[in-house]
């Protein structure tokens, strides 16, 4: 799974207005309340897994040395990567937004680039042509190369939302340019960092296929093996609660840190666009060096090696492989796409319209109750899925394509509501109410108004949907209808035959397809830092 | 002819009291200001009657129909309210004609319709236009003439010029008074800027703490306040200490700046004990010559302390003479030469208003 990280951080400061005014939305809470509801249904299905397993056998299982080892595994990975990332995203944000930089602007493009490229993706390049690649090492290596984009992408918004003033000030009242960027810089940015990180760690203990083909041993791998065979229900359960309770604590963490840290600012935003600062020329020379080697590594290889395998193979095996198949697998994933897409951005409609415009403590329990699904990797959603449909649906919910598409919308529903939420801001609720005392009912006014207004952000919800099945692969392959492929699960059939020649072409086709959703989401969230956001 | 009515109008947030007991009659064609300062009720009162809010108790009439109270609540779409909040909040996906023309039907938007209203706003041509490709007044015309669209009983201006520049409100303040006028439609005005109500209201209602204080017409509002607070509230003020009763003798109040003459509709007037008298800045005018006047019964000299000059005229702050005097403020036309520790003389033109403590 991947993800686009919350702009909640760099958002432009929403006031609160007439919070708490409006009367009590009886029909939306109720809807919202439905669909939250739903989405707690795997984690739902998970206990009631391990209670009829037995708590007792469940506790024995998670006692066991074995889930020692994945913890240890699990964690250092988790810390390393985060790490990693957290510099490696905010120093490239850093010398793309706020320094001259040579070529820029084709950075700020090429650097959010890893987002298309599914880990396992990233995760064969390099396995493939390097043997070293595996264990601790390759999986840190890999995974930072993959996922530092998710600091990124937020850090550089926000750097580019952030108010300069604060930082000249910051400089005229004495403070160093060093200690300016640490004292109010990163403070800006911090938010932005920590909503990254929290991803990256979300991400890093939801990833199967990657870790998979490197060899190394997490929970969701455990997990996955164990799925396979029948008899091992209450060690998945233990280890899918185990896993839970590990996100949980992430989720938790990354709250009690960000704090209630409030922008304050008096009178409107200045579209001021602060001077660049001037690098020095080594210092010019050694970020030039350091961001193209990154680039080399995290785009060019990956890609790379999908070709060089594609010519190695020769026509015939890749021709063989691209034909009917692929077209078969592309259909298969876009319509699932689709599906997923636009169910989760219809679904996270009320409960965005809650979270913007109203307030109150049912509302807040709502919205936040969604989160949870975050605290629930795609192979934990997948096996609540599969045990509850095998158990009480017999063969007749099991891998099929509903189930999937259900599956695919609980997982990414969290991703959806950021977007939705943020289109829906967009449309102040004043104008619904001159709509509506212009003589529009509420739902003519909802329609006439605030959809328009929040089309684009809808666009993009749906996108990152979209994006996020194309290259999903764990949930995937447990719950893909019996007889059918999408492109990841060919890929790694392929990949796991050692047909490498095979599965490069659906690696690019994933690439491929996966690409132009990044640019319209990239171009979305770019303009709602900036405030940008008038249609023409 | 009423034709807006609200009758011991209640709303609290929360536990938290905004509006309490307001009581308010609004005769057609009229343009009436609510007047308050912020945390007042001003805006929760506007809600009400456009139906985004509803009342906790009491009712609200407009024309003959019952739109909030026992009967029920009547939607924001069904009352025919004009409503122009703060900042105009145009419809920024549609264009000019668009946005004037969004409550009409399909059909009246094709015909000419929308073409008239912003021939009466000043804007015919403009209809193609975006609104950020307005100026700040201009958007406010355009959103007036779409709340004017729909043939509204009563037009709601909610702080429509706060957020326009000083030179540009008083020109667009005259335009959308002028426009509401010729289209004879009632209007009420929400602000917290006593020289936007006094200017162009035919009525002001002041509301504090959630009910109304005073309604009268702007004259008699800044020359008879109801009390001390709003004196200050809709105006400079000089409050001098009084006495009534003998020596001064009925209609007459006894203050440093000699006997003077009460309003005959003062609330205080008879009787004896001291009292709150208002004497207005420019109730106060400087006597030439402060070295023969000065002494003489019925004035005051004193020094100048501070002050400010505006060209059409200055502001003095004076310390009197008698030592026990409170500093008081002067606005003068004809201004003497301005100088820090001058001596002046001043005396009071006209009645004054007292208030009993």
């Amino acid at each position: 799974m991947k993800a686009i990280p919350a702009p909640a951080a760099t958002q432009p400061v929403l006031v609160p207005v007439r919070a708490g005014r409006a009367p009590r939305p009886a029909g939306l809470l109720s809807v919202s309340a439905v669909i939250a509801a739903l989405l707690a249904v795997p984690l739902v299905f998970l206990l009631i897994e391990s209670h009829g397993a037995g708590w007792s056998t469940v506790a024995g299982q998670i006692t066991r040395p074995l889930t020692g080892t994945l913890l240890w595994n699990t964690i250092r990975l988790m810390v390393v990567v985060t790490v990693l990332c957290a510099i490696l995203g905010t120093a490239t944000a850093w010398l793309v937004e706020r320094t001259d930089l040579p070529g820029r602007r084709v950075f700020a493009v090429l650097l959010v680039v890893p987002l298309a490229i599914p880990d396992f993706v990233v995760s064969f390049g390099w396995s493939s042509l390097f043997v070293w690649v595996q264990g601790f090492g390759g999986a840190g290596l890999v995974m930072t190369l993959a996922v530092y984009p998710l600091v990124y992408l937020p850090v550089a918004a926000s750097l580019r939302a952030a108010d300069p003033g604060q930082e000249e000030v910051s400089r005229s009242l004495g403070v160093g340019r060093s200690r300016t960027f640490v004292r109010i810089t990163l403070g800006q940015a911090r938010g932005a960092i920590l909503g990254g990180c929290l991803l990256v760690a979300l991400l890093l203990l939801a990833e199967y296929g990657a870790f998979e083909m490197l060899g190394y041993q997490t929970f969701t791998t455990e997990i996955f093996t164990n799925l396979q065979l029948p008899t091992e229900v209450p060690t998945s359960c233990a280890l899918a609660l185990v896993l839970v309770a590990i996100s949980l604590v992430v989720l938790a963490g990354e709250a009690r840190w960000r704090g209630g840290g409030r922008v304050a600012r008096a009178g409107p935003m200045t579209a001021r666009v602060m001077p660049p600062l001037r690098l020095g020329r080594s210092a010019k020379a050694a970020s030039l060096t350091g961001v193209c080697v990154l680039m080399a590594l995290a785009v060019g290889l990956p890609t790379g090696a999908s070709v060089y395998w594609i010519v190695e193979g020769g026509v015939p095996s890749v021709s063989n492989s691209v034909s009917v198949s692929m077209l078969s697998a592309a259909w298969h994933t876009a319509a699932y796409g689709v599906c997923a897409g636009t169910l989760d951005t219809l679904l996270a409609l009320p409960l965005a319209v809650l979270a913007v415009r109203h307030s109150g403590a049912v509302r807040h329990f709502l919205e936040r109750s969604t989160y949870l699904v975050l605290a629930m990797p795609g192979v934990v959603i997948a096996l609540a899925l599969t045990y509850f449909t095998e158990q009480y649906l017999g063969s007749a919910g099991y891998q099929t394509a509903p189930l999937l598409v259900l599956c695919y919308t609980i997982m990414f529903f969290p991703l959806a509501l950021v977007g939705v939420k943020a289109a829906i801001a967009r449309a102040p609720a004043s104008l619904d109410e001159v709509a509506r005392s212009l003589g529009q009912s509420r739902l003519a006014a909802f329609s006439r108004v605030t959809l328009r207004l929040a089309a684009p952000g809808l666009v993009a919800a749906f996108c990152l949907v979209f994006l996020e099945v194309v290259t999903e692969l764990t949930a995937t392959l447990i719950l893909v209808p019996t007889g059918v492929q999408t492109l990841a699960t060919q890929f790694w059939q392929y990949q796991s035959s050692l047909s490498y020649a095979q599965a490069a072409p659906f690696a690019l086709m994933m690439i491929g397809v996966a690409t132009l959703p990044s640019i319209v989401l990239g171009r979305f969230f770019n303009r709602s830092a900036t405030g940008q956001g008038r249609e023409e | 002819m009423r034709q807006l009515a609200v009758t011991d109008l209640h709303k609290a947030f929360g536990t938290h009291p905004v509006l309490t007991g307001l009581n308010l009659e609004v005769s057609a064609g009229a343009l009436t200001a609510i007047l308050g300062p912020s945390g007042s009720g001003k805006t929760t009162l506007l809600r009400v009657l456009a139906g985004f809010e509803r009342a906790d108790a009491g009712t609200v009439t407009i024309g003959e129909r019952v739109v909030d109270g026992r009967g029920g609540h009547v939607p924001p779409e069904r009352r025919r309210i004009g409503y122009v909040p703060q900042e105009g909040a145009l419809f920024p996906h549609l264009t000019v004609a668009n946005n004037a023309g969004f409550g009409l039907s399909a059909r009246e938007r094709r015909g000419s319709r929308t073409a008239e209203l912003l021939e009466a706003v000043g804007l015919s041509g403009m209809g193609s236009r975006y609104p950020h490709q307005l100026s700040g007044g201009q958007q406010q015309r355009v959103a007036l003439a779409r709340a004017l669209a729909i043939r509204p009983e009563v037009v709601l201006l909610d702080e429509p010029f706060t957020s326009l520049d000083a030179h540009l409100r008083a020109s667009v303040r005259a335009d959308v008074h002028a426009i509401c006028r010729a289209a004879g439609t009632t209007v009420i005005l929400v602000t917290h800027d006593q020289d936007e109500a006094l200017s162009m209201a035919d009525q002001i209602a002041v509301l504090r703490d959630g009910r109304i204080v005073q309604y009268a017409p702007p004259q008699n509002l800044y020359n008879r306040p109801a009390d001390a607070v709003l004196a200050r509230f809709v105006g400079d003020a000089n409050l001098l200490d009084g006495q009534l009763g003998e020596p001064a003798g009925p209609g007459m109040v006894r203050t440093i700046l000699g006997l003077l003459p009460l309003e005959p509709h003062s609330a205080a007037i008879a009787g004896s004990g001291t009292v709150t008298v208002l004497i207005r800045p420019e109730q106060l005018e400087l006597v030439a010559d402060p070295e023969r006047t000065s002494g003489q019964p019925g004035t005051l000299g004193g020094r100048v302390l501070a002050y400010e000059y505006y060209g059409h005229d200055a502001v003095l702050r004076v310390k009197p003479d008698s030592a026990a005097g409170p500093e008081v403020i002067v606005r003068t036309v004809g201004c003497p030469e301005l100088a820090i520790g001058a001596a002046v003389t001043m005396r009071v033109r006209g009645p004054v208003v007292a208030w009993t403590r």
